[in-house]
């Protein structure tokens, strides 16, 4: 067999892309202050219904609701609250969902705490009285607390091994430096070590409560089953008389030029990012900024062109929008050989600039608009992926109708919006390198005006300056 | 079935409704069929359709009945081998085309070798439908590996060995069993294969091995999604339909295992076991076989998670384990039912055989209580709806169950079957084939 020179048949080009059928969510809000939205299963011809109902329930207050001190507290509360309840020990838990054939879990990100559970429509009642043990009425054992704490603590020593973890950790201190998203959000050894069962409990009673959550559900049942249900479950939870913790607005320090490396001679290769913060999930930009993000990500994505498939210098590159509350972070990330590392900073850099001063063709925004679209379409796919795209509108203030306008913005964004969130985004960059300093610091030090070399072992990410003092 | 019976329901075909109500007996559990369309080409390709409209997009599968288990001789692994060549490029395309025409439009595709399967699926926007049947039809008919190609990806190959057998603890367990427990049939060899054979391989055998398995005949193309069953049809016709059938028999395997009359008995030793583990393994009919559903209840109720008998007794109040799993191996032809169970810190191995043969005995001695029974139908309930959320998931399903146990639409009456299955049952599959002479039993210790 030997290779064609010329291909004799072509790939049939695509059709026009079809629109999504999507769910029509409604909300209510319970006297105790709950909001409670509720989606259908989708009833568009020839769509195979599944009789399982998913509940997730938002609390505002995540990680960024912690002071520096107590870094990790957000994360640590979460995990514990289904390692045992009022009634039942961490194991006996564990089994009453399985009984159930149930899922349910517990998850913590910067803005929220997110408790879940999907079941079967004829058990979900069981597994929504679960679920509310695990919101209401978790114990937190002392014994729980210590093994939680302990393997967060072994977790941590895990990924600080890794180059390219360590490098997400640095680059969020050098963009937000003691600003609320600045801090892991697992905390570090230093703080968890001091986080006891007191503040837990009391992180706990003061974010959990009925007016500072919101309950999407939804699936095999009607909004008005889901509504009834929800009530007679919910419905007695009351709303302590302490005010409403207020999420404070902040702002990230200014963005500036700088190099920011950490050497860890026995990474085997180095973790390259560069980035700055970006925007809010409100921002009117937020489209734009998701498609110039995909314009530079995956395998055919601008990056991953430049850094690998031109010049070979990395498995792969690409980017990642994160997209909070507050503005978060833009990141453009590689991992390259210690020696090529001169090279990538500068392609990573220029393929950013580049995108930043010339408006891509509208012919490239088509195939990177279809990787956002396939991509969404999947995520909605099942009834907990509705509820999770759901529960991230509500968290931020969106308009539920979004969850069917997003595509359609997606289609609306030009190359002209690309190129003017490039130009307000991809400029005033710093750069993370997290690798053998030795084989490349000397280079960098001599192209770039502001480098700071902070050796592994006065590494702390516990600072604000990730720096030990 | 729903929460509440009656409301809600009006805009569901009246189809699912009937399902809906008529379930009163069993725990209450119902699922709607999976309504598809099977025809077979000219060329003996079985197509099978489904049209749902929840999310634009489509998976596409292509299953051929070829596994480990068809490995020419002295080529053992060469069936994976060939699925990572299958990527590699046709007479019309470059190497890695499949990945540029699913990654770059947000799709993904994979592929898997099983024992007795070959599968290569995509998940793409439902516009691009037409562009990777056609890319599909067009490795089915025109493969074209060339040397460099065939090297590298051999390399691939015997490097995800070192990394899934070699490096991962108790990663040779797996294929120690298949070994130890088929005297004859050809399952003994496992997927993965040898990197000895592997090595000695040729591009000529690659070429041989595509036209002796890679045909319609020998294929199911099952398509789920947003598509329009007539346009896909005739999309399919011209992709797939000039794909020629061959006038060569398909070799089969027909060795067939003797039944097992007294148990055999291994120990190993190597240096990637962190704590020693023990595995039985029993002989159990083909997946097709009427006692199937019986010995996947009973994997579950020995199984699945904390609730499960393995977890309570030797992970829990034993703890003697820090693991113990239960494995229904069902496969095309007799497969495997298997207990495994990875010591504690300082647990010697004979207590831990211990605590499994106390396991087993229960089975033997009594009846499940009709609570526990309840457990286990919601839970194997449970996990077959969720895994019925995704159009891949349908698809891959109907694949397996159109070439594993030659009848698609079996997935249909999965539920139903699990339903019947009594507490008598369980006993009498546990009596039948959780007997010693019919076990294989490997200790697997630290050097």
């Amino acid at each position: 067999m030997t290779q064609p020179i010329v291909a004799l048949e072509k790939p049939p080009s695509p059709g026009a892309p079809h629109r999504a059928e999507l769910p029509l969510p409604v909300e209510r809000t319970l006297a105790n202050g709950m909001r409670v939205i509720a989606f259908p299963q989708r009833s568009a011809p020839k769509a195979y219904a599944v009789p399982i109902i998913a509940a997730q329930l938002i609390v505002r207050g995540g990680a960024s609701a912690e002071t520096e001190a107590e870094a990790g507290l957000a994360t640590l509360t979460t995990s514990l609250v289904t390692q045992g309840t009022a009634t039942r020990s961490a194991v006996e838990f564990a089994q009453a969902v399985d009984g159930l054939g149930a899922r349910l879990d517990a998850a913590s990100g910067y803005d929220a705490a997110t408790v879940s559970v999907t079941a079967l429509s004829h058990v979900f009642p069981a597994a929504l009285a679960l679920f509310d043990e695990v919101v209401r009425r978790p114990s937190f054992p002392q014994a729980e607390v210590e093994r939680v704490r302990a393997k967060a603590i072994g977790d941590l020593a895990l990924s600080y091994s890794s180059p390219s973890a360590l490098a997400r950790f640095v680059a969020q201190r050098v963009a937000f430096g003691s600003a609320p998203y600045g801090h892991p959000v697992a905390g570090t050894a230093e703080t968890l070590a001091t986080l006891d069962r007191e503040r837990i409990v009391a992180f706990h009673a003061r974010y959990f409560r009925p007016d500072n959550a919101t309950l999407i559900v939804g699936g095999d049942c009607s909004p008005d089953e889901a509504f009834a249900l929800i009530e007679r479950q919910f419905g007695d939870w009351q709303a302590p008389a302490s005010p409403l913790p207020v999420p404070a607005s902040f702002t990230a320090p200014p963005a500036r030029r700088r190099v920011v490396i950490v050497d860890k001679p026995d990474a085997g290769r180095t973790a390259l990012i560069a980035g700055r913060v970006g925007i809010a999930r409100r921002a009117q930009s937020y489209p734009a900024g998701v498609v110039t993000t995909a314009v530079l990500s995956g395998y055919s994505g601008r990056l991953n062109q430049e850094v690998r498939v031109k010049r070979g210098l990395s498995y792969g590159a690409g980017a990642q929008l994160i997209a909070r509350r507050e503005p978060g972070l833009f990141l453009a990330s590689t991992l390259v050989d210690h020696t090529k590392v001169d090279e990538a900073v500068k392609v990573v850099l220029e393929t950013l600039h580049g995108l930043a001063a010339t408006a891509p063709e509208a012919a490239e925004l088509v195939t990177r608009k279809a990787t956002i679209s396939g991509g969404f379409s999947r995520s909605i796919e099942t009834i907990d992926g509705v509820a999770g795209v759901l529960g991230e509108l509500a968290l931020y203030g969106m308009p539920l109708s979004e969850l069917a306008a997003y595509l359609p913005e997606i289609e609306a964004v030009d190359p002209e919006m690309v190129q003017r969130f490039a130009a307000a985004t991809f400029d005033e960059l710093f750069v993370v390198l997290v690798g053998d300093a030795s084989v490349f610091g000397e280079a960098i030090r001599a192209t770039y005006p502001d480098v700071t070399t902070i050796p592994l072992d006065k590494l702390d990410l516990g600072q604000p300056t990730a720096m030990k003092v | 079935m729903s929460l509440f019976p009656t409301q809600g329901k009006t805009q569901r075909p009246p189809r699912i409704r009937q399902i809906l109500t008529s379930t009163a007996s069993g725990a209450g559990i119902a699922v709607a069929p999976i309504d598809f369309t099977d025809r077979t080409l000219p060329n003996g390709l079985r197509v099978l359709l489904v049209e749902d409209h929840r999310v634009p997009s489509v998976s596409i599968n292509v299953g051929y009945r070829v596994g480990g288990k068809d490995d020419p001789p002295g080529r053992s692994g060469f069936a994976h081998l060939f699925e990572h060549l299958m990527f590699k490029g046709t007479k019309n395309t470059r190497p890695e085309t499949i990945d540029r025409l699913t990654e770059d439009i947000g799709g993904l595709n994979n592929a898997f070798t099983a024992d007795d399967i070959t599968n290569y699926y995509e998940v793409v926007p439902s516009n691009y439908l037409e562009t990777l049947l056609w890319a599909e039809a067009d490795r089915l008919g025109s493969l074209a590996v060339i040397e460099e190609h065939f090297h590298t990806e051999r390399d691939v190959v015997i490097g995800e060995y070192d990394q899934r057998i070699l490096a991962e603890p108790y990663g040779m367990l797996d294929e120690l069993v298949n070994r130890e427990s088929f005297a004859v049939h050809p399952y003994r060899r496992g997927v993965i294969g040898d990197p000895e054979n592997l090595r000695a391989a040729t591009l000529d055998d690659v070429v041989a091995f595509h036209r002796t398995f890679y045909r319609p005949d020998n294929a199911v193309l099952v398509v789920v999604g947003d598509l329009d069953p007539v346009q896909t049809n005739a999309w399919i016709d011209k992709y797939f339909g000039r794909v020629p059938k061959p006038a060569a028999p398909i070799p089969r395997v027909t060795s067939v295992e003797p039944p097992q009359t007294a148990e055999r008995t291994y120990t190993y030793r190597a240096a990637n076991v962190p704590l020693p583990a023990v595995e039985y393994a029993y002989h159990i009919p083909e997946w097709r076989h009427p006692d199937a559903p019986a010995l996947d209840i009973v994997e579950t109720l020995l199984g699945m998670g904390k609730s499960s008998r393995l977890y309570q007794s030797l992970v829990y109040t034993q703890r003697v384990a820090t693991s113990a799993h239960a494995s229904a191996d069902l496969r095309e032809q007799p497969g495997l039912f298997s207990l495994r169970a990875i010591a504690s810190t300082g647990t010697p191995i004979e207590a831990v055989r211990t605590a499994l043969d106390a396991e087993i005995a229960r089975l033997h001695d009594e009846l499940p209580a009709s609570a526990e029974m309840d457990r286990v139908r919601t839970q194997i309930a449970s996990s077959l709806v969720r895994s019925r959320q995704t159009y891949n998931n349908i698809a891959v399903a109907l694949v397996r169950s159109a070439i594993e146990r030659d009848d698609p639409g079996a997935l249909n009456s999965d539920l139903d079957r699990y339903r019947a299955v009594t507490e008598a049952d369980v006993q009498r599959v546990a009596r039948r084939y959780l007997t010693p002479e019919n076990r294989t039993t490997i200790e697997y210790l630290p050097l």
